[in-house]
């Protein structure tokens, strides 16, 4: 659909099929789907088969072309004759068919396999010693396992400089490199940036850039996990660790909400590196590069390692208890006026034992983890609508879409994971991709080169423009009736939004508007809307015409306004939020908001602050008041990490664990509850949020008597109906997605006011 | 059997390249003969005909002509090999220049029969030449209405033929490289069969695509103007028709001769004059890729496809070079891996890998550094090159170093065990400059 794709990508290539066809391997007879690679067919029997370029998830077109997995291969006539192929063939790429006979032990495939090693051995520098890759290479497996013992190659090995910087964190050595192609397809068939191509050719063919310039890429780490020799290399790790002196554990990724699986590699309490983990329903087996590289502050040198407190404006380190004293007197005295801001970095057992002691030790409910521009009520604007409060659509779920509709968001950067698999559904799975973008952030998004409308609208038009495409949807009767849904409000409220009108108002063309309405009207529809929309002045207004819309097109699970923070998520779930309690209840009174929190601060008024790991100067819109908020604050607590800016306005400062120091649970921005799991300590004097929470709330009267995270996970399952079932058990390796208790609620429609942009064009808050 | 003009028959006809000279010689009756029968019949006579692929490989070519799927839900393509990159062979070379209509005429007719409406001729980035006559014979052919909307005022025959220039690479003769260099792509091949869906039903831009030779194609338009009868009449059993031979090395007069198949291989070489400079010592009769027979071997062989092969070598393109005794054919070799080693795309390992290291053991050997165990690595290399690359052209660099070991052992003895040439000054001189840098580094280095 959306990209005209020359190379011979899997999804057209011998698509797999449920058709079973009977193949023998080795003598064995199995049944597997017609069309299968026969390399995924001898594992069903065990059979293993040696490999460097094949990879299930690139595309085959460029695959084939290392020869390790040549295979011998017959065909069976009706009438039982069998025919051997007289050259052996790629088991890569080799299509299962009804009565294939495969053999791959014979003594031809086995000097097969010593000719191609013999061959990738010739020019490859075999300087394990010093390589990354030495202990984890394939290269040096398959040799090991395949290869012959000794070279006969006398001639002087190719030699290239050993370091070339490709990117701002891939380093290249082009020795090293075995050509497989498969850093090469990544950038075609996956990340969609189709940076990196071949030159040259021949033996003298390598890997490189248009023009030799930087290989540009929110996704260039995942080539060097990807690359079977040690060619491509980390500039981080390189020369740091052999891999077998590395320790490993599970986690999830802090960078964003996606909620990727990754795994920290370190020694002691440094980390090394990290890796992607495989999670089929979340990212796959790919990092973006915020993730891969972005984890060096867990281990930074100014990670804070005990509490400090400022007197006559300087820092002094001071005990844990001398800390607790100071901030139960602090907040004895200033009574219920106190207020908690932050979580969004936090586990939901941070989040769950911040709340539990602001609402029931100090009686309070001033707390939020929200620091956008939105700061309306906590369950936001399409619950009442939709019936989810952010995303109705699993990121699995997208590469289903028949069309993914993006809105005002550069996806790549604000919810890379989600982007990957929007690209997979448009190049893989033929979706259609409609990309809306406000054309005073930029003009082109990563989504734009692959798809298949771009709208670009003038700022604070999104109302107009979505009534447009309603209006489209209705006058050319592309919205099929749906039991018990009345569209004529809807239909006479967008009848004055024609093409024509929404495109002089938005600027977008009418063609355009026609275009994407007709790829929407496709069915099964997935909208992703960004952060230009949630920190719109008018969200609300938007977010109530994109129910409009996924309700019009009959997708109303298809709506995604998904957070952006780490737990943002399971803050909210865990109830940091000024009007709802745990799993979205609502409480008797109130609180205050971050914006009134900060108003509060700001006028002197507040009794004490505890701020939960939030950069209020660098993360809160209105950095003006959040400074004077700082200023005037009574008292201001924080957990923190190390010495931010934000933190170096406060009074005290309590140095938590990080998530690599610590076990929980947290939520991403599709609901997913993952666990995250104790790696190090960097210190014995930090301790998790949780505990700082449990020990003031026992120093104040009051709390449960939290001993570990898992204690406070029980009391969520018995507090949430939504998360009752769920036991750190059964969250496994992937994850529970939780869901709603309440049946989906009958979508309703209902016009939004449209209120055109100020002149300035400046409508944003 | 001898020589025997058939699409040759106009070739010294003044003024041949023109329409009205060309018209006036028959030109264009292939395609009216065509287009007044059914497509199935253009097919069928295609068929009787028994003509076979001329690029090299000899693939019947009206199984070709009729794979290409009859639902018609895709658009269909036509395209024309004229990447003529084989050493040794010239033929298309001479076609286009002065019978470009006949190609024209051809690829009309594949178009009529295809029911396709564009056609590419695929032309290697050096025949500048040939192009340009190409280009002013598909003008002549629009502005006549052979080419363009409803020609020859058939309602719906419609056919565009364009030009596509090669940048130069060897690979991209290669059917499945020729088709991604087409589309833009790097010239690399492409998966085959049973990997991947045959041209004819997925191929260009993923649509049915009818790729063949330009002698091909030229051919197509004598059966159809002189009947498949006339044509199946001439040549073997399994070889129909004749083929064009573009003889040179060491040879009186070097020229495209178009032979009935089946023809006396020394009987070309009387018809061509004689062997110059020497007495006859081998012959590679289709082209650099195939494997060289000794003078002594050549009386058995004829110029078809099964004598050929029978006699362990391929008819192949036709590129027949004719060697003399003074000619030393292990630096012979070494010149020819050496452009198997420059050309090969660098996909797969074998052919990557493998044809740089047979060019540097060559290389070495004729440096004066030959070791014993040298040949058995040869052969050892070839064997694994051969049948293991991802395209032909692994194949095509280790035939000819397996056939010169099998005919000419002692000449590579004589290199590694006296450090010197076997024929005293040799006739094939060393290339005048590298033909890549960085293949001789290594001498640099040395």
């Amino acid at each position: 659909m959306s990209e005209n794709k020359l190379t011979q990508t899997d999804a057209t290539l011998n698509p797999p099929t449920t058709d079973l066809v009977n193949i023998k391997i080795n003598g064995v007879a199995v049944k597997v789907p017609k069309g299968e690679n026969i390399i995924e067919s001898a594992r069903r029997v065990g059979v293993d088969i040696p490999y460097f370029c094949y990879h299930p998830r690139l595309s085959k077109g460029d695959a084939a072309n290392c020869r390790m997995c040549l295979i011998e291969v017959a065909s069976t006539a009706p009438d039982g004759s069998v025919r051997k192929m007289p050259k052996p063939q790629a088991a890569c790429t080799m299509p299962a068919s009804e009565g294939l006979v495969v053999e791959t032990e014979t003594p031809a495939i086995i000097k097969d396999r010593k000719g191609i090693l013999e061959f990738l051995l010739i020019n490859h520098p075999l300087d394990c010693p010093v390589c990354d890759r030495g202990g984890e290479c394939p290269l040096q497996n398959n040799t090991l396992f395949y290869g012959p013992p000794t070279s006969r190659f006398i001639e002087e090995k190719r030699h290239y400089p050993k370091s070339y910087p490709l990117s701002e964190h891939v380093v290249f050595d082009r020795e090293r490199c075995i050509q497989c192609a498969r850093c090469t397809r990544f950038t075609e068939d996956i990340s969609g940036d189709s940076q990196l191509g071949f030159l040259k050719r021949g033996a003298d063919i390598e890997v490189g850039s248009f023009a030799s310039t930087a290989y540009q890429s929110k996704f260039s780490g995942n080539v060097i996990e990807l690359c079977p020799v040690g060619a491509l290399l980390s500039r981080n790790y390189r020369f740091k660790a052999r891999p077998w002196d590395l320790l490993t554990q599970k986690s999830i990724c802090t960078q964003c909400s996606n909620g990727c699986n990754i795994k920290y590699d370190y020694r002691v309490d440094k980390i090394q590196r990290v890796n992607a983990r495989l999670n089929e329903d979340v990212n796959e087996e790919w990092t973006c590069d915020r993730g891969k590289f972005g984890h060096d502050y867990i281990s930074a040198d100014s990670r804070l390692r005990e509490p400090l407190v400022k007197r006559g404006g300087k820092w002094h380190p001071i005990s844990w208890t001398e800390a607790y004293a100071l901030v139960a007197e602090k907040f004895k005295a200033a009574g219920s006026n106190v207020a908690g801001i932050g979580g969004a970095n936090a586990t939901n057992e941070d989040n769950f034992a911040f709340q539990k002691f602001f609402r029931e030790t100090l009686k309070s409910s001033n707390i939020d983890h929200r620091l956008g521009a939105y700061q309306g009520p906590g369950a936001g604007p399409i619950f009442s609508r939709l019936g989810y409060h952010t995303t109705g659509t699993t990121i699995a779920e997208l590469e289903s879409a028949k069309t993914i509709f993006l809105l005002g968001t550069e996806l790549a950067d604000e919810q890379p994971i989600l982007f990957l698999r929007v690209r997979k559904a448009a190049r893989f799975k033929g979706a259609a991709i409609v990309n809306a973008l406000d054309r005073a952030v930029a003009d082109t998004t990563s989504a734009s080169d692959f798809a298949d409308v771009d709208l670009l609208y003038r700022p604070g038009t999104e109302v107009a423009l979505l009534n447009g495409v309603l209006n489209v949807l209705f006058s050319k009767e592309l919205v099929a009736a749906q039991d018990g849904l009345d569209f004529s409000g809807l239909q006479s409220a967008v009848a004055e939004w024609t093409p024509e009108k929404a495109a002089a108002e938005t600027g977008v063309s009418a063609e355009s508007i026609v275009r994407a309405a007709e790829l929407l009207a496709r069915g099964s529809v997935a909208v992703i809307a960004g952060k230009t929309v949630t920190e719109h002045a008018y969200y609300t207004d938007i977010a109530a015409v994109l129910a409009n819309l996924v309700i019009a097109v009959g997708s109303p699970a298809g709506l995604n306004i998904p957070v952006t923070d780490f737990n943002a998520q399971g803050a909210a779930d865990m109830g940091v939020l000024p009007d709802y309690g745990p799993g979205y209840t609502p409480v008797a009174s109130a609180g205050l908001n971050t914006r009134g929190i900060l108003q509060a601060a700001a006028s002197g008024s507040l009794g004490a602050l505890w701020i939960v790991g939030a950069e209020l100067l660098e993360q809160y819109a209105d950095t003006k008041l959040a400074e004077s908020a700082l200023e005037n604050c009574q008292f201001i607590v924080m957990n923190a990490l190390s010495l931010t800016p934000t933190a170096s306005m406060a009074d005290l400062i309590l140095p938590v664990a990080s998530a690599a120091e610590k076990d929980g649970t947290v939520t991403s921005c599709e609901r997913r509850i993952q666990r995250i799991y104790r790696a190090f300590d960097i210190s014995g004097n930090v301790k998790p949020d949780w505990l700082v929470f449990t020990e003031v709330a026992e120093l104040l009267g009051g709390g449960a008597p939290y001993v570990s995270a898992r204690d406070i996970w029980r009391d969520i399952a018995q507090t949430i109906p939504t998360h009752s079932s769920i036991t750190l058990k059964s969250l496994g390796e992937s994850g529970i997605r939780w869901q709603y208790a309440h049946p989906a609620p009958k979508p309703t429609v209902a016009a939004a006011p449209y209120k055109a942009p100020a002149a300035a064009g400046t409508s944003r808050a | 059997m001898a020589i025997m003009n058939l699409l040759f028959a106009n070739r010294e006809v003044p003024g041949i390249e023109n329409i009205a000279v060309y018209e006036a010689h028959g030109g264009y009756q292939g395609l009216r003969k065509a287009v007044s029968l059914d497509r199935q019949a253009v097919i069928d006579e295609v068929k009787s005909s028994g003509l076979r692929g001329r690029g090299g490989a000899g693939f019947p070519t009206w199984i070709k002509w009729n794979g290409l799927p009859k639902n018609y839900d895709k658009p269909h393509y036509v395209i024309c090999n004229a990447d003529e990159g084989e050493p040794g062979t010239y033929k298309d070379r001479e076609l286009l220049l002065k019978l470009a209509h006949t190609l024209v005429e051809g690829m009309a007719i594949a178009g009529y029969a295809t029911c396709s409406t564009q056609g590419y001729v695929y032309i290697r980035g050096e025949y500048v030449e040939p192009a340009w006559q190409l280009r002013k014979a598909i003008d002549q052919a629009y502005k006549a209405g052979y080419l363009g909307k409803n020609i020859l005022g058939i309602e719906g025959f419609n056919f565009d033929l364009n030009i596509h220039m090669g940048a130069g690479s060897y690979e991209c003769g290669e059917e499945s490289a020729l088709m991604s260099s087409l589309m833009g792509e790097r010239g690399n091949p492409r998966l085959k069969f049973p990997h991947a869906p045959l041209p004819t039903v997925e191929g260009v831009w993923k649509s049915p695509t009818l790729i063949n030779n330009v002698e091909t194609y030229c051919a197509a338009t004598w059966i159809l103007a002189n009947g498949a009868e006339k044509y199946s009449a001439l040549g073997t059993e399994r070889s129909k028709g004749t083929k064009i031979i573009s003889v040179s090395g060491h040879i009186r007069r070097p020229s495209n001769y178009e032979v009935e198949m089946g023809t006396p291989l020394l009987e070309l070489i009387d018809a061509a004059g004689g062997v110059v400079g020497g007495s006859l010592k081998a012959v590679i009769p289709g082209g650099s890729s195939v494997q060289i027979v000794p003078a002594e071997k050549l009386a058995g062989i004829n110029l078809d496809y099964e004598s050929c092969f029978a006699n362990g070598t391929l008819l192949g393109s036709g590129g027949f070079m004719a060697f003399n005794d003074r000619t030393d054919i292990v630096l012979l070799m070494k010149r020819t891996s050496e452009f198997y080693a420059h050309e090969s795309c660098g996909k797969c390992t074998p052919c990557r890998e493998g044809t740089r290291w047979l060019y540097r053991i060559l290389d070495r050997i004729t440096s004066g550094g030959g070791q014993e165990g040298d040949i058995e690595l040869l052969l050892s290399v070839c064997a694994n090159i051969d049948g293991r690359s991802y395209c032909g052209l692994g194949d095509a660099a280790a035939w000819p170093i397996v056939g010169a070991i099998k005919a000419f052992r002692e000449e590579f003895e004589y290199w590694i065990k006296y450090k010197k040439s076997p024929v005293g000054s040799h006739a094939v001189p060393p290339s005048p400059d590298p033909v890549n840098p960085l293949l001789r580094l290594s001498a640099v280095n040395r």
